[in-house]
């Protein structure tokens, strides 16, 4: 049926008027939570149910939700997780991205760039913190004291926008505190057939020789799937390069020398000699042909999934032994225990060479959206989470369930044999802040063996780096310097050495040529941290 | 059908050539309606990001947005020419594009001709999809098949060893890569890149063919006198436009099958931007001076290839 019935101009001024009434309620943020009260009841409890959304390379898979664990973070402070894994490939990518596009979920773990950082900051792209926070969350305060990071950007910036991450906290297994990477797993088995000495450190040379024996000897038979040295461009970098050059990375690359000047270490000859030897691996087919092409846990796998790789990188935290000897129990049915030796690297001089670490590894960031009740529940969840109870939740589980005190008030792991709390809550992202690092030292979860063997490398890199050793210091005026030649001045080292062992023709003069071409980029950066002081 | 007109026009006047145009619309209109959609596309996702374009000049804060941020002449243009990289990745994206349009822009117009020649409506339709499937594919799962079957352990290296022949560095040798670009291009678009020809083709009016049978034309004859010609102003267009995108190189495509042992001759001014908008710290006031550079070298060399078209007496984009 047809209808000629016009609408009034009042029932067209209230249609308007209710349509975009529609559309700012739809359009507007629709936070109900900034209140801006305290959120708790009489009892203390949080009143309302806040959904907060996190960002973190922590793996959570479907299904990792549904447990105890979870629950109780979730009950304890009223919150439904809006969890977004990050792959670790992508992480500094994915959180560009993020963050510039004004996207970034409430809270993320962030791999800190100081440069990105001040500029963050200078364009109000992450939150300010209230200035009495460090009363509010005073466990939270000690640890990020522990950091030193966050001193020194509230100096340039005049408040926190930043929490970096503390390494260490009560556990602190060396002094000075070198960067856990750099130690590296060999076969012991195959050692031990091939007639190779088993020691606590190695010079790149004296572990090409070993490879050179399993090439040779093939004693695990594994036949033309051998990869006697099984690493991709960043183990290379961490395990051949830095034992040489310690100002080779992209974190030491500027450093100030002897004469007080700064330098380029790229442009080093030591630089050269670890290249000379990751050539010399690669051509004798130490190193797998096509390495380059390797991601993730490709390289790694060769040896804890596949067996078919005399070494490979470890890194130095005992859960990571406790993590291979998970995968070799699993994937190839060996005990690690006879059949893996872990060791650091020395230089070709015998000097040992890393990173001094500083106490901080990434930073927890807010969006500058967040609502104030939002992040003070967050910041509740944090506080708690550094404290010796949160600790004892987030890498043991619950006590009397997962865990017990011994007669002598030591920690018992009441898990079935061989299993972490880890198997059991799988995707504890939870820790937000304090990293795993300080707890993995006491961790009764962890074989004693592993810990006390971490124990050791970080105390022989501690000694080795004070007597004749090269550690490349943490200098703070370069790390906190910003500028636009210093961020376009930062190479991806791993594959520029990769490309220069690659290229035909001799290495010495294709170093000098990459080098000589860098100086562009490089120069100008010397020049600003030369007359940075003056 | 009347014929054009003949001998000197006069130019109309500004206000009576828009009034020929209105009366022009008005009387088609309902052509002219049917344009609305993508002329509001165009304005809404071409041209008004085009404002975007002032971050070049511009020292980019965030909180500041676009039109707020300070400006700062060519200082971003300072620093990008100051990067021996940019000017490498301009000469090999050039290079690449240069081979790319050489050998595998006549790919679909042979493929076309092929296809046309066929008589047997099942077998050309039958090819024509098997063509046309790898278009549909991206290029992160070509480049994935493509690794698979050319590396170390992969299908070919493993026949050849097989076979007692010596292994090939197909994904680290740089001399392998502009070949393999070139091939799996060919491989994806070039069945797809047929589609534009076979429909130019089949605009040929067919009375030319039926006067060429009388005259006994053979059908190499037919193809080479009558198709090829037809289609000339088709492969002009696809021409002039090839060539004003010589700057902008098949991003995923190289970005999935480069490696650390392929940076050399892989880093296309595409790449080069990812890596310094992502992989790096932001600056978007100085990727968008690389984008802008890029653009404005596209927009020169499509404007000297549709002169250069017109000279050789064929047909331009513009008029």
């Amino acid at each position: 049926m047809k209808t000629n019935k016009r609408l009034s101009a009042k029932s067209i001024l209230l249609l308007l008027l209710s349509m975009s009434l529609v559309l700012v309620t739809a359009c507007s943020k629709g936070d109900s939570s900034s209140s801006g009260e305290s959120g708790k009841d009489e009892n203390g409890n949080y009143k309302d149910k806040l959904k907060i959304s996190v960002a973190s390379t922590v793996t959570v898979k479907d299904g990792d939700m549904d447990n105890e664990f979870h629950k109780y973070w979730m009950d304890k402070y009223n919150i439904e997780w809006d969890y977004n894994f990050v792959e670790w490939d992508s992480w500094g990518e994915k959180l560009r991205l993020w963050i510039n596009s004004g996207d970034l979920p409430d809270v993320a773990v962030w791999d800190y760039v100081h440069g990105d950082a001040m500029n963050y900051i200078d364009q109000g792209l992450l939150y300010k913190f209230p200035d009495d926070w460090k009363e509010r969350w005073p466990n939270v305060a000690k640890a990020y004291s522990l950091t030193g990071l966050g001193d020194k950007l509230e100096e340039l910036t005049g408040g926190t926008y930043i929490l970096p991450r503390p390494v260490y906290f009560e556990n602190k297994p060396a002094d000075p505190l070198t960067n856990q990477i750099g130690v590296i797993a060999i076969r012991k088995d195959w050692a031990e057939a091939v007639n190779f000495e088993l020691k606590d450190a190695y010079t790149t040379s004296e572990l090409m020789e070993y490879a050179r024996l399993v090439k040779e000897k093939d004693p695990g038979k594994v036949g033309s799937k051998l990869v006697p040295i099984s690493y991709k461009p960043d183990d290379v970098l961490t395990n051949i390069m830095m034992p040489n050059s310690a100002h080779s990375r992209v974190e030491s690359a500027f450093y100030k020398g002897e004469d007080g000047k700064y330098k380029w270490g790229p442009a080093d000859p030591e630089t050269l000699t670890g290249l000379k030897l990751v050539q010399e691996a690669y051509k004798e087919g130490l190193l797998n042909p096509e390495f380059y092409t390797w991601k993730s846990s490709e390289a790694s796998n060769n040896f804890r999934v596949n067996g078919t790789a005399a070494v490979m990188s470890l890194g130095g935290l005992a859960s990571y032994r406790q993590d291979v000897d998970k995968d070799m129990k699993k994937n190839l049915n060996l005990n690690s225990d006879d059949v893996v030796h872990t060791a650091i690297v020395l230089g070709e001089d015998g000097k040992y060479r890393n990173l001094e670490q500083v106490n901080f590894w990434s930073a927890l960031i807010f969006s500058p959206d967040i609502s104030k009740e939002k992040f003070e529940r967050v910041m509740d969840l944090v506080d708690f989470s550094v404290t010796e109870e949160g600790q004892m939740i987030l890498n043991m589980g619950f006590e009397g369930t997962d865990w017990k005190y011994g007669e002598n008030k030591e920690l018992i792991s009441l898990l079935p044999e061989g299993t972490s709390v880890g198997d059991k809550y799988p995707g504890r992202f939870e820790g937000l802040y304090l990293l795993g690092d300080d707890f993995s030292m006491i961790n009764p979860a962890i074989k004693q063996e592993y810990r006390d063997t971490a124990v050791k490398h970080y105390q022989n890199k501690a000694k080795f780096g004070k007597e004749g050793g090269a550690l490349a210091l943490y200098d703070w005026d370069v790390q906190l310097y910003d500028s636009k030649a210093k961020n376009q001045a930062t190479f991806n080292y791993a594959e520029e050495y990769t490309n220069l062992i690659l290229q035909d023709g001799d290495l010495e003069t294709n170093w000098k040529k990459w080098v000589e071409s860098k100086q562009s980029l490089v120069q100008p950066v010397l020049d600003e941290l030369n007359n940075l002081k003056k | 059908m009347k014929p054009a007109a003949l001998g000197p026009t006069k130019k109309p006047h500004g206000r009576s050539k828009f009034k020929k145009l209105a009366s022009e619309i008005k009387k088609n209109r309902m052509t002219y309606t049917l344009l609305i959609p993508g002329l509001v596309w165009l304005i809404i996702f071409a041209y008004m990001p085009m404002g975007g374009l002032s971050l070049a000049f511009k020292d980019y804060k965030a909180n500041l947005g676009i039109l707020g941020s300070p400006w700062v002449g060519f200082e971003n243009f300072k620093y990008v020419f100051r990067d021996p990289t940019f000017i490498d990745a301009v000469w090999r994206t050039l290079y690449i594009n240069i081979i790319k349009l050489a050998v595998t822009f006549p790919v679909p117009i042979i493929l076309a001709l092929i296809l046309n020649e066929l008589r047997m409506s099942r077998m050309k339709k039958a090819f024509q999809t098997v063509l046309t499937f790898p278009h549909f594919l991206s290029w992160i799962i070509v480049s994935g098949i493509v690794i698979n079957v050319l590396a170390y352990d992969g299908l070919v290296n493993s026949t050849l060893a097989i076979l007692g022949l010596p292994t090939i560095n197909f994904l680290g040798s740089e001399s392998n890569f502009i070949p393999m670009i070139l091939l799996t291009d060919i491989w994806k678009s070039a069945g797809w890149g047929a589609i534009v020809y076979l429909a130019a083709i089949s605009g040929i009016d067919q009375d030319q063919y039926e006067s060429a049978q009388i005259d006994g034309a053979t059908r190499m004859q037919q193809m080479f006198r009558i198709t090829l010609p037809n289609i000339m102003p088709t492969v002009t267009i696809m021409f002039i436009l090839s060539v004003g995108g010589l700057m902008s190189s098949g991003f995923d495509q190289i970005f999935n099958l480069a490696n650390a042992a392929t940076k050399n001759v892989s880093e296309v001014l595409d790449v080069y931007i990812y890596r310094i908008t992502f992989q790096s710290s932001t600056d978007f006031s100085f990727s968008t001076a690389v984008s802008l550079f890029r653009s404005l070298v596209n927009m020169a060399l499509l404007l000297i290839a549709d002169r250069v078209a017109k000279k050789m007496g064929g047909d331009g984009l513009f008029r």
